[in-house]
């Protein structure tokens, strides 16, 4: 086996020198059944080629887009390895070598230019706050609970719901809380995903700046996105949490009950970046079975072994090219089986994709897709 | 002296029509500069291109030599400066298209001239230009003076003017072409043309994008019939492409495309924020659908909320009559 000084490099900087070619990654990834992807034989490869042999070779296959990020493979391998490392290694080279999709492209710029991957401009990143009392962060004074907005919830108008129910959430449990004023930006989660590094980079110390100048015992985030992202942050000092994990804990201690009944029943989608990525796989049930009338269901595919809806990785903004049902449809038709009026769900991107989904298989008249705190401000 | 040159865009034995929207202008301020309009045509055997701009123009300025039988940014460069060389004249208009812009910036620093791109408005004080063009995306226009020189470069943006109707009766002049030798550089190798039938949706002017709420495949005519009457392209959500009605190449959106239209008109789209934000760059939106909450309407500069089947027929039968 031929190995050369760089490729030693990226293998070991990976840490994917333990792999054993067990196949499990694989064996499990979930868009196997639409894609070509083989995320085993692209740590094979890793090993066999020169780099620079390697980006040639490997650059050609479109299927190193189609990996969700959802870290199936990274849970299923016996090593405790993350063979998805290498996926985003090689978009990081195409990327360097600026060979990307227009999509992605515009999705980068608009995270350099205006701190949000959806090309919109970073004065409306609060318009959510409009006609509501938010307690915002005030520099060098300590609050328990620092709040971070998702861009997509930020900006979307569908889900800016998400961040107002919080609110009312918040000021109901007497909380002390605080939300990023006019400088938060763009947690580089999907940056990273679209193999962009050293904007990751960039954006990483810009944020670690900005937690450093407003101090917080945890600070919480809205989207599993951005905590995978923050907890992966070097020189973070505040613990990141979900907001599902201290509502939870609020609901524990009996300091949040609920007024209304939402008598439905609902199925819970695992969001990967929220249960296979940071083991947060009992605080949003235990939200949800707090809810009076509320009849929570599971999907066979649940927690660990739930199925991806394919909205992570940076997929917002990469298309795959597949004649097979996208899973967020599958996900929407199990949904159906198990007579589900709402999939609920606590994820931004899984909402969106799921959203989508739920239209494409025509259900949308009987199926609804709903954020946690979109029932919460149901029955607040 | 005075006289104003319009370089003229050609291929394959047709005139783009940015060349009839700078004679327009060259019309208009060729008496500021005390000159004339002169047309200046380089290809092979294109007398009837040399006719018909004799029609727009004083004079017509014809260099025929096959090596200028397929345009070559090089070989043009070069037999534009021996031209402006020759005849002196105070304005080189040059289409802002992309033949435009391989050779102007160029031929300007080879000359050592004012150059100014993507020019909108023009007109002549004392002799010399002053010209408009935009920053940030059309909303500011900033009137540009130049440096004291004989001679001018501008490249127009198209579109951006009225075209002249040919009214007059100029001359044409064949001239040898200064510059005969084939470019060092670059050569012409083919014209690829684009598949039939292939319609490019970022480049489409009237796009009807279609969303879930047309329900059915076989409902899809009815659409097809309103993109008829509108001329418009056809386009799509993700859920729409999904359930294939349209190709995935029509599927507009952050991992489909992003549209630019003047008219995007939504019909039941409930929008998505993936799909909103491929359309920011649209001009006008209008929207149908029967949600008065459907976020696409915080989008639209015009909204309708009612059932698109009552109000497409109703539509496609009015714009019929007219």
């Amino acid at each position: 086996m031929k190995m050369s000084v760089e490729n030693q490099s990226i293998i070991e900087k990976l840490d994917l020198l333990g792999c054993i070619q067990c196949g499990r990654c694989t064996g499990g990834c979930p868009v196997t059944v639409r894609t070509n992807l083989n995320v085993r034989r692209f740590v094979y490869d890793a090993y066999q080629a020169s780099l620079e042999d390697l980006m040639e070779e490997l650059a050609q296959y479109s299927e190193i887009w189609d990996c969700t990020g959802c870290h199936t493979c990274a849970v299923r391998c016996p090593k405790g390895l993350k063979p998805v490392e290498v996926l985003y290694s090689l978009r990081n080279q195409i990327v360097e070598s600026g060979k990307v999709e227009p999509t992605v492209r515009d999705a980068l710029e608009s995270v350099f230019l205006e701190g949000n991957p959806w090309g919109k401009p970073k004065a409306t990143r609060f318009d959510w706050m409009e006609g509501l009392e938010v307690k915002t962060a005030e520099e060098g004074q300590e609050v328990e609970y620092l709040f971070y907005v998702c861009c997509s919830v930020a900006y979307d108008p569908k889900l800016q719901v998400v961040a107002q129910n919080m609110v009312k959430i918040l000021e109901k449990a007497g909380v002390d809380y605080a939300f990023l004023g006019e400088e938060e930006s763009c947690c580089g989660s999907e940056v990273q995903a679209l193999g962009e590094e050293e904007l990751f980079m960039e954006v990483q110390e810009e944020n670690v700046e900005l937690f450093s100048s407003y101090p917080a015992k945890k600070i919480v985030t809205l989207s599993p996105h951005c905590l995978s992202a923050l907890k992966k942050y070097e020189g973070l000092e505040a613990e990141v949490i979900h907001y599902t994990q201290l509502l939870a804990e609020l609901i524990d201690e009996g300091k949040l009950s609920w007024e209304g009944e939402f008598p439905k029943k609902v199925v819970y989608h695992d969001p990967c970046y929220l249960g296979k990525q940071n083991e947060v796989y009992d605080e949003p049930r235990q939200v949800l079975k707090s809810v009076p009338g509320i009849e929570l269901t599971e999907f066979d595919r649940s927690r660990e072994r739930s199925l991806c809806c394919e909205g992570g990785g940076g997929k917002m903004w990469v298309e795959t090219e597949s004649q097979q049902e996208r899973l967020a449809e599958t996900r929407a038709r199990n949904a159906k089986e198990l007579e589900a009026q709402v999939i609920v769900c606590a994820c931004p991107f899984c909402i969106l994709t799921l959203d989508d989904a739920v239209k494409a298989v025509g259900y949308e008249e009987e199926m609804e897709v709903m954020e946690i705190t979109e029932i919460l401000g149901k029955v607040l | 002296m005075g006289d104003v040159f319009v370089v003229i865009e050609h291929r394959q034995g047709e005139i783009r029509d940015v060349n009839w929207e700078m004679l327009n202008l060259a019309s208009q301020v060729a008496s500021d500069f005390g000159g004339e309009v002169v047309s200046v045509l380089l290809g092979s055997g294109v007398d009837d291109i040399a006719d018909q701009l004799a029609g727009a123009s004083s004079k017509v300025l014809y260099v025929d030599d096959p090596v200028l039988e397929n345009f070559n940014a090089d070989i043009y460069q070069k037999n534009l400066s021996a031209l402006i060389d020759e005849h002196k004249p105070t304005i080189v208009m040059i289409g802002h298209t992309a033949q435009g812009v391989d050779v102007a910036p160029a031929l300007a620093v080879e000359k050592d001239l004012p150059y100014l791109t993507d020019v909108i408005e023009l007109r002549g004080e004392g002799g010399k230009p002053v010209a408009v063009r935009q920053y940030y995306q059309g909303k500011v226009n900033a009137e540009f003076s130049f440096a004291d020189a004989d001679t001018y470069i501008l490249t127009i943006r198209e579109a951006a003017l009225e075209p002249i109707e040919p009214a007059q009766k100029g001359s044409v002049e064949k001239v040898e072409a200064p510059a005969k030798e084939e470019a060092e550089h670059r050569k012409f190798v083919e014209y690829v043309e684009a598949e039939i039938g292939d319609v490019d949706i970022t480049q489409s002017e009237m796009l009807i994008g279609v969303g879930r709420g047309v329900r059915e495949d076989k409902n899809m005519p009815m659409i097809e019939e309103l993109a008829q009457v509108f001329e418009a392209d056809l386009c799509g959500s993700r859920a729409a492409v999904d359930a294939g009605w349209l190709p995935h190449d029509r599927q507009v959106g952050t991992s489909g495309k992003s549209v630019k239209p003047k008219l995007y008109f939504a019909v039941g789209i409930s929008g998505a924020f993936q799909h909103l934000a491929g359309i920011k760059g649209a001009k006008t939106v209008v929207a149908v659908n029967k949600d008065p909450n459907a976020p696409i309407f915080a989008e639209a500069d015009y909204g309708i909320v009612d059932d698109l089947f009552k109000v497409v027929p109703k539509l496609v039968e009015e714009l019929k009559e007219e």
